[in-house]
């Protein structure tokens, strides 16, 4: 459904900025049906890349195709198939929520008892039925959030891309979002690209990328992901931090041991020799040790890890989490 | 479908402009203030040669209109400015949209809120005795909208790229009141230096100003014979179609990497 191919991106500098490269020779592909969730720290090219897919951006080279059209070169057709939710909220708060929902259909060339019979589907699954002569003004930002959900679906679009969806919503709202978004594309097969950062909602996604510095770093299911990092694995917080890392260097069975910002961890523990490594360890450097924990891996750890121990080709300066 | 998607986009303009009445009032308050006050003060020494016993009034209030028609089309183009910040038109522009609907859907909007405001105060023309003709009536229409699209078009292409209303608003009104002032809607054209007299015919807004005093004074014939008329018509239209051509170049630039 989308394939990026060989796409770089740097923008202009100005009179005192030196260009700025955004994305490296990026790829990736996200097939018919999928719902993937593009993740990655602040500055590693996620946003860049979501403006190329929505079009409102031109790469320094490279190509995109949607559906099979090319997103520049057939700019119109490629459109029409995806429904698009942006980061800020695209509504005109002055109009009422079935004005704004009405304009997004003559938009995308909707009219008459076509256009009311679309506007029943998409309001199906929504809470706004009952606020549809309210101003947007005066919803809460949850609804508006399913506003914008329900006027992309008013073109049935097959691919539909949403760019850090449920940023400032609360956790209840932010979990009903994440709720809806999974139905819709369980019952009606759409594609689904999301950028995101919260990990939770990640973890329902058919597949997870990870960029970092304008590259791909990672591309997998979540839980092939999640095996990068072994079963288990000990996470230790200690006060003596440098001095605790030298020590567990040499001990046994300790083959991964890793520092992130103020954690220790020790990745990759076969299953069985992680509760007697930790008895063994809080035995002998108790008085280094503030707290010691068992984990399983999570994508968050996953994310560190693969964030963390980028060698950074670009030259930019990003703040490795990695001390 | 084009049609159908500016059509669209002007609706929205015109029901954002009447629900905000605090909008109507000031774009209609102003000129016509302007109008009444200057008009008053200037009528008595007001004596132009050659142009017979014209009050100030008189004289000013195609000057007034155009000014309304000017300033309210231009300012409306403030909004392409707020909907870029608030986020409105990224779903217009990622949605497969004609770049021309854009255009002409925010322009017609905008130019005819403008047109609105100054069939308002046409109704005050009978009052200073300026009572068009049936068929001087349709030119006037014609000038009007030829100009409000003109000047509109202008706005909107340089407010598109614009990230401040505040900037927006020192640009236009550097630019736009001294081809006001400079139209002949303030005063004739006649008698005045011949720098300011050359100034005055290469500016689109004394144009635009013929097209909107002449159809109060003659019939349609007369017009038609009139070169000056007929010229005006030519420059304001071709303005129109360069400000329109504008907006489009502007619209279909998409930013790019290097």
């Amino acid at each position: 459904m989308i394939d990026i191919d060989q796409v770089r991106h740097v923008y202009p500098g100005g009179r005192k900025t030196a260009p700025r490269t955004a994305l490296a020779q990026l790829s990736l592909r996200v097939a018919e049906g999928e719902l993937a969730v593009l993740s990655g720290p602040n500055g590693s090219g996620k946003s860049t890349l979501f403006r190329i897919l929505t079009g409102l951006l031109r790469p320094s080279s490279g190509t995109v195709r949607i559906g099979g059209y090319d997103l520049f070169a057939d700019a119109a057709r490629a459109r029409a198939l995806m429904g698009v939710v942006f980061q800020s909220p695209a509504l005109d708060k002055h109009l009422t929520v079935i004005e704004n929902i009405r304009l997004q259909g003559a938009l995308y060339g909707l009219s008459g008892s076509l256009l009311t019979s679309r506007i029943e589907e998409a309001l199906d699954w929504s809470d706004v039925k009952t606020r549809l002569n309210d101003k947007v003004m005066t919803l809460s930002g949850g609804l508006a959030r399913q506003v914008e959900l329900t006027k992309c679906l008013l073109a049935r679009p097959r691919l539909l891309l949403l760019d850090e969806p449920t940023t400032g919503l609360d956790p209840a709202s932010r979990r009903s979002f994440q709720n809806t978004l999974a139905r819709l594309h369980a019952e009606r097969g759409m594609t689904v690209l999301m950028t995101s950062h919260i990990f939770a909602e990640a973890e329902n996604a058919g597949r997870v990328a990870i960029m970092k510095n304008g590259q791909l770093l990672a591309y997998d299911t979540p839980g092939n992901l999640r095996s990068k990092l072994g079963h288990e694995m000990i996470v230790i917080r200690s006060n003596a931090l440098e001095s605790l890392e030298g020590k567990l260097k040499s001990e046994a069975g300790v083959v991964k041991l890793r520092r992130y910002g103020d954690e220790l961890r020790i990745e990759d523990v076969a299953r069985d020799a992680c509760l007697p490594l930790l008895e063994r360890l809080l035995e002998r450097h108790r008085s280094d040790i503030v707290s010691i924990a068992i984990k399983q891996p999570e994508l968050e750890d996953v994310f560190l890890h693969v964030t963390g121990h980028h060698i950074d080709p670009l030259g930019n300066d990003a703040e490795d989490l990695v001390a | 479908m084009s049609v159908n998607v500016a059509i669209a986009l002007a609706g929205r303009e015109w029901v954002r402009f009447i629900r905000q009445p605090q909008r109507v009032l000031g774009s209609i308050g102003q000129p016509l203030l302007f109008w009444l006050f200057l008009g008053s003060g200037f009528s008595p020494s007001f004596k132009p040669p050659g142009m017979g016993e014209i009050s100030y009034l008189e004289y000013f209030y195609p000057g007034a209109l155009l000014m309304m028609l000017l300033f309210a089309g231009v300012f409306s183009c403030i909004t392409v400015i707020e909907d870029r910040d608030q986020g409105f038109l990224q779903s217009v522009l990622a949605a497969p949209v004609a770049r021309f609907s854009i255009v002409a859907g925010k322009v017609g909007g905008a130019a005819l809120i403008a047109l609105f405001q100054c069939l308002i105060l046409l109704v005050a023309a009978p009052m200073v005795g300026l009572v068009p003709s049936l068929g001087g009536a349709g030119l006037l229409l014609l000038g009007l909208i030829v100009a409000s699209v003109g000047f509109t078009a202008l706005g909107f292409g340089i407010a598109w790229g614009m990230n401040s209303t505040s900037g927006f608003h020192a640009v236009m009104m550097v630019f736009l009141m001294p081809l006001w002032m400079l139209s002949g809607a303030l005063f004739p054209t006649a008698g005045a230096p011949l720098w300011l007299e050359a100034v005055m015919l290469i500016n689109p807004v004394s144009h635009a100003l013929t097209l909107i005093r002449a159809p109060f004074y003659a019939d349609v014939p007369q017009l038609f014979s009139n070169g000056g008329y007929l010229t005006a018509l030519a420059v304001a239209g071709l303005w129109a179609v360069l400000c329109l051509a504008f907006s489009l170049w502007r619209v279909g630039r998409v930013e790019k990497g290097i």
